[in-house]
């Protein structure tokens, strides 16, 4: 399982799995567009251009870093209308992240994410040594 | 954990959990609610989050939530801190992504019986004219500098290049533009989201509503706002979109970074905040007034795509949609109030919380000025709407009010009782038009999915906060999504 919906009243409210960091961060990024709907304009429109955008991120630490690198995210895919599925890293430390996200351009949004929050935000690794991420979202 | 014997009861409308309740807290808890919705809000963590945000650095007097409050982040849904200016702090995650999300209420001379053979053709035509801004409709993309003379000028700017009347900046909270702006404060980032949303809607629960008048509650006063019953009115909820969500998401990771240099703690990292009376924190002032201004100008340009519309559709000649007022409800102000015997600058952080101004306060409009502010209530999507007037008893609530019925239900348990289908065929039945591109997203907006909004303002009313003036009911709902 990449991700799943948890409850919360009024916002949207994920917990995404990894087997590591990297993996973690992606389902992270796919698990925030597909449970507010993001949807791609699939097949003829796109066919054959896969969309490449350079990410770089910097931040305090680790849940900061999460945080940060999806509040990139929904920016790359708001100014440029696209959405994302996969991210291909160079560099992803505690503080900093170098990459570059693999697309679709973007067709309709559900509900559009107006933050990413700290709020009851939560990384952590398992005894598994796999990862485990909380996020709030404000939609 | 929050029990019932927790709370002090100081009326029917209102009660108190004491500062003792928690070390940390600075000041107690209040909470504007009937006896019977109390029982509800132990449903969810709005009561924690409420003791959370008695902790911040310079609340002065009581931390309160209003009675449509719900579980949110950092502060509930429905709450308000008033911080002290000389040693507070200043918290952009407080007042939340979407800076200025607000109402606008514009009237006209029609009764309903003069538009209702029309009406199917104004919601098409109001639907088609205003985008949702998610990649349908008008694209128009403004430059940086374009962009900066908005954030600058807000609505004023947009009434000075005819895209609206005098009267609407009149009629509007800080006449739609906080001078305190700073574009300089502003990221390029957020500039960048702005350049193609004025003018749009956004999703989730933002709507425009063609609504009439069902019933007034205080003649003299709806007089004085120009309201008679079976008056077409037509009400706009949206706020900063894009940009206003990129200024508080820089400035939450800015402050967030400099919490140790100042020392400062709270017990939820969403409150990031830094000294009001710091640079950094007189930046983030400056760019949430930016914001702000944004979303003035955002309400602005729609209400000039209705009239676009509503002319198309009634001709020329057509009766004049006049602006009533214009109000935020996720703000951060400057205002004075008497605590403790002396005048006491402070910055009233309102989340979810409407600013609800007294007869005689010279921040509203003269024409207001003898009866009050009048303060835009929205129902939940096909329920009613109020207009209530802000009261001098409100001072005890620093002159806030509820902002809407507030979520009972969580989107996902909507959307797992009742179709989008189902909502929109229920309102159908009731007479009410429905226009939206798609039906995901309204089974989420369903009106079982809030608190009852009679219920919510009947506690602000018999509080005294505000008063009722006029019910509102819908006519035509038009969802951006």
């Amino acid at each position: 399982m990449k991700y799943e919906i948890l409850e919360h009243k009024a916002d949207l409210k994920i917990r995404a799995f990894g087997k590591d960091k990297s993996e973690l961060f992606e389902n992270a990024m796919i698990g925030m567009f597909e449970s507010a709907k993001y949807e791609p304009a699939f097949a003829e429109a796109t066919a054959g251009k896969e969309i490449k955008k350079e990410i770089k991120v910097s931040s305090l630490d680790l849940p900061s870093l999460l945080v940060d690198f999806l509040s990139e995210v929904l920016y790359l895919s708001e100014i440029n209308h696209e959405i994302y599925h996969q991210i291909q890293f160079r560099k992803l430390t505690n503080k900093n992240i170098e990459g570059n996200l693999f697309g679709e351009k973007l067709k309709t949004i559900e509900v559009i994410i107006k933050g990413v929050t700290y709020h009851s935000l939560d990384i952590h690794q398992k005894k598994d040594k796999s990862w485990e991420a909380t996020i709030l979202f404000d939609i | 954990m929050i029990f019932r014997k927790d709370f002090k009861k100081i009326s029917d409308w209102l009660w108190e959990i004491p500062k003792s309740f928690r070390q940390d807290m600075r000041v107690p808890a209040r909470v504007y609610v009937s006896e019977k919705m109390l029982e509800d809000i132990f449903r969810d963590r709005s009561l924690d989050q409420l003791i959370n945000l008695t902790c911040l650095p310079g609340i002065q007097k009581y931390g309160l939530a209003m009675p449509d409050m719900h579980e949110g982040y950092s502060s509930p849904i429905g709450g308000v801190a008033a911080i002290r200016i000389s040693d507070g702090i200043i918290s952009p995650g407080m007042q939340g992504y979407d800076v200025n999300c607000g109402m606008k209420l514009l009237r006209s001379d029609y009764l309903e019986k003069d538009i209702k053979p029309n009406l199917e053709n104004l919601a098409t035509e109001i639907q088609k004219e205003v985008p949702s801004g998610l990649g349908r409709g008008r694209q128009i993309k403004l430059s940086i500098e374009q962009i900066n003379k908005i954030l600058e000028g807000g609505a004023k700017r947009l009434v000075e290049q005819g895209y609206g009347e005098k009267e609407d900046v009149e009629n509007c909270e800080g006449n739609g533009r906080l001078d305190w702006a700073d574009t300089s404060a502003v990221s390029s980032y957020a500039k960048n989201r702005g350049r193609d949303q004025v003018g749009t809607l956004g999703s989730g629960n933002h709507f425009l509503e063609v609504q009439k008048v069902e019933e007034i509650f205080d003649a003299k006063i709806a007089e004085v706002f120009g309201l008679f019953r079976d008056q077409v009115v037509i009400m706009i909820h949206t706020g900063s979109r894009g940009l206003g969500h990129q200024v508080a998401t820089d400035y939450i990771k800015e402050f967030m970074g400099l919490m140790g240099k100042y020392k400062i703690q709270v017990p939820d990292r969403e409150f990031a905040c830094v000294p009001y009376d710091s640079p950094e924190g007189q930046r983030g002032l400056a760019a949430s007034a930016c914001a702000a201004n944004y979303a003035w100008a955002n309400r602005q340009m729609i209400t000039h795509f209705i009239r676009k519309a509503w002319k198309s559709v009634f001709g020329e000649k057509a009766s004049q949609l006049v602006a009533l007022y214009d109000v935020a409800h996720n703000i951060i102000k400057k205002e004075k109030y008497i605590i403790d015997g002396k005048e006491t600058g402070v910055a009233v952080h309102r989340k979810g919380a409407t600013r609800a101004f007294p007869p005689g306060h010279p921040e509203i409009p003269e024409k207001y000025r003898s009866v009050g502010q009048p303060v835009l209530i929205p129902g939940s999507m096909g329920t009613a709407s109020y207009v209530l007037v802000g009261t001098k008893k409100g001072e005890e609530a620093f002159y806030s009010t509820c902002h809407g019925a507030g979520r009972t239900m969580s989107r996902h348990e909507a959307m797992r009782r009742v179709s989008g289908q189902e909502v929109v065929k229920s309102l159908e039945s009731k007479g009410i038009i429905v226009k939206c591109w798609s039906q995901r997203g309204i089974a989420e907006e369903a009106p079982m999915a809030y608190k009852n909004i009679d219920e919510v303002v009947e506690v602000v009313h018999n509080a005294g906060l505000s008063k009722k003036v006029a019910r509102l009911v819908p006519l035509a709902v038009i969802k951006g999504e």
